[in-house]
C-alpha cells in the first residue's frame, strides 16, 4: 500500500468519525437530560400546597403532579361516555387548591402547556382567591 | 407465469386485499354508541309532551333549561342557542287555522342521524338512548347540524359570557350542542330541569321516565293515549312523544 493511499483513508476515517459523532449529538444530548432530570430537585413552581393540606388528594402527590392529565381523560371518558359519574371531578379541584392561577398556570406556563379547561369549566377567578387568601 | 396468469392472480389478490381492509371499514359505518358495560345500559329515557296541558305564553321549562345548562342567549337570533324552544304552527288541514304552540327540543333518536354523521364520534347514542355530545372532541364541523331533521342543534358562534349555574360547564366558541335530557341530573337520580320547573309550576306538561319500564309514566301514556312522534314516517325513532300534536 503507497503512503499516500493510506494518508487518504486516514483523513476518510476522521471525518467519518466526526459525522457520526455529530449525527449522534441530538440523542446523547436528550439521554443526558433525561438522566439529569430524574435526579434534579423538584422545581419550586410544585411547592404550592392546598389550603385543605391535611387532606390526601385522590391520587399520590407524585402521581398526580405528573400524570394528572392520564386520571383527568380517563375520568372524562368514563362521565360523558359511561355516565359514571363518581365523588372526583375536575371542579372539584378547585375545592382545595384554591388558586387558579397558582395551582394551575404556573406549572403549565413553565412547560408550555396551554390549557383550555376553565373556558367551560368553572373554577374560581384568580383575583378573588388571592383577596382570600391575604396576598 | 405468463402476462394473461399474472392479470388473473394478482387481480385476485388485490380484491382479497381491499375487501379484507374495506369490510371493517364498513362495519364502522354505524351509529357511535357507548360500551356496553356501562351502568347506563337497561334503561331507555323518553319524554311526554303534552300540548293540551301546555300553556302558549309560559316559559318556566325554557327558563329552567337556560339557566341549569347554561345555554347561551345573546339576543339576537343568528347566535341564540335553544336546548328546548317554542314554535307556534298552523295546521293545513284543520278548518279554524288555529296558532298552536309546540315545544321542540332534541328528539333523541333511536337511529341519530348526528351520531351517523359526526366524523369524530364527538356526537354519539348512550347506552340509556341519549344522544349526547362530547364537546372535548368536537371539531365544530356542524355535520351534524346539517344531518339532524328537527333543527334540534345549535352552534356557538360566539363565547357566552353568562355563567348562572357554576356546577355545570359552559361550551366555548366552536362547538355544536343539544339537549342532554340533562345527562347530569340524571345520572345523579334526579330529572331534566324543564320536567321539574313544569311541575314547580302546578302543569303536568311534561312528562319523563323509562320507556322500558313498563310500570312507567311515560310507558303507560305511550302504551294507552294516542300520542304522535314528529315525522315518525322518517324512520329516525324518536323518544319524544306528544299528545294532542
Amino acid at each position: 500500500m503507497k503512503l499516500s493511499t493510506a494518508l487518504r483513508n486516514k483523513k476518510l476515517g476522521v471525518v467519518v468519525t466526526i459525522l457520526i459523532v455529530v449525527m449522534l449529538l441530538p440523542f446523547g444530548s436528550s439521554a443526558a437530560r433525561f438522566v439529569l432530570a430524574r435526579d434534579a430537585e423538584v422545581p419550586d413552581v410544585f411547592l404550592e400546597m392546598p389550603l385543605d393540606y391535611f387532606n390526601r388528594c385522590v391520587e399520590d402527590t407524585d402521581y398526580m403532579r405528573f400524570r394528572h392529565m392520564d386520571l383527568l381523560k380517563r375520568l372524562r371518558e368514563e362521565f360523558i361516555r359511561d355516565g359514571k359519574r363518581g365523588n372526583v371531578s375536575l371542579t372539584k379541584c378547585r375545592d382545595c387548591h384554591t388558586s387558579r392561577e397558582r395551582f394551575c398556570n404556573r406549572c403549565h406556563e413553565e412547560a408550555s402547556v396551554i390549557l383550555d379547561c376553565f373556558g367551560c369549566h368553572y373554577y374560581p377567578e384568580p383575583d378573588s382567591v388571592s383577596q382570600q387568601l391575604g396576598t | 407465469m405468463d402476462r394473461r396468469e399474472f392479470l388473473k392472480k394478482g387481480g385476485a389478490a388485490l380484491a382479497g386485499t381491499s375487501g379484507a381492509l374495506g369490510l371493517p371499514l364498513l362495519t364502522s359505518c354505524g351509529v357511535n354508541t357507548a360500551s356496553e358495560d356501562s351502568p347506563l345500559a337497561g334503561r331507555k329515557w323518553g319524554m311526554v309532551i303534552d300540548l293540551n296541558e301546555c300553556q302558549s305564553d309560559c316559559t318556566a321549562c325554557l327558563d329552567a333549561c337556560r339557566h341549569e345548562n347554561n345555554v347561551a342567549f345573546h339576543n339576537d337570533k343568528r347566535w341564540d342557542i335553544h336546548w328546548i324552544r317554542k314554535v307556534n304552527i298552523r295546521s293545513k288541514e284543520s278548518e279554524d287555522h288555529t296558532e298552536k304552540s309546540v315545544l321542540l327540543l332534541c328528539n333523541h333518536c333511536e337511529n341519530p342521524p348526528c351520531a351517523q354523521v359526526c366524523p369524530v364520534q364527538a356526537t354519539y347514542k348512550r347506552a340509556d338512548g341519549i344522544v349526547v355530545v362530547d364537546h372535548h372532541r368536537c371539531i365544530g364541523c356542524r355535520y351534524c347540524m346539517i344531518a339532524c331533521p328537527y333543527n334540534a342543534r345549535f352552534f356557538n358562534y360566539k363565547e357566552n359570557e353568562e355563567w348562572p349555574n357554576t356546577d355545570f360547564p359552559k361550551r366555548s366558541h366552536g362547538v355544536a350542542e343539544s339537549c342532554n335530557f340533562c345527562a347530569h341530573l340524571l345520572d345523579q337520580g334526579k330529572r331534566p330541569a324543564c320536567v321539574e320547573a313544569c311541575e314547580a309550576i302546578g302543569v303536568r306538561a311534561l312528562h319523563f321516565g323509562d320507556l322500558n319500564d313498563p310500570e312507567s309514566d311515560v310507558s303507560e301514556i305511550v302504551a294507552s293515549a294516542p300520542v304522535k312522534r314528529i315525522r315518525d314516517d322518517w324512520g329516525t325513532e324518536p323518544k319524544v312523544y306528544y299528545l294532542g300534536l
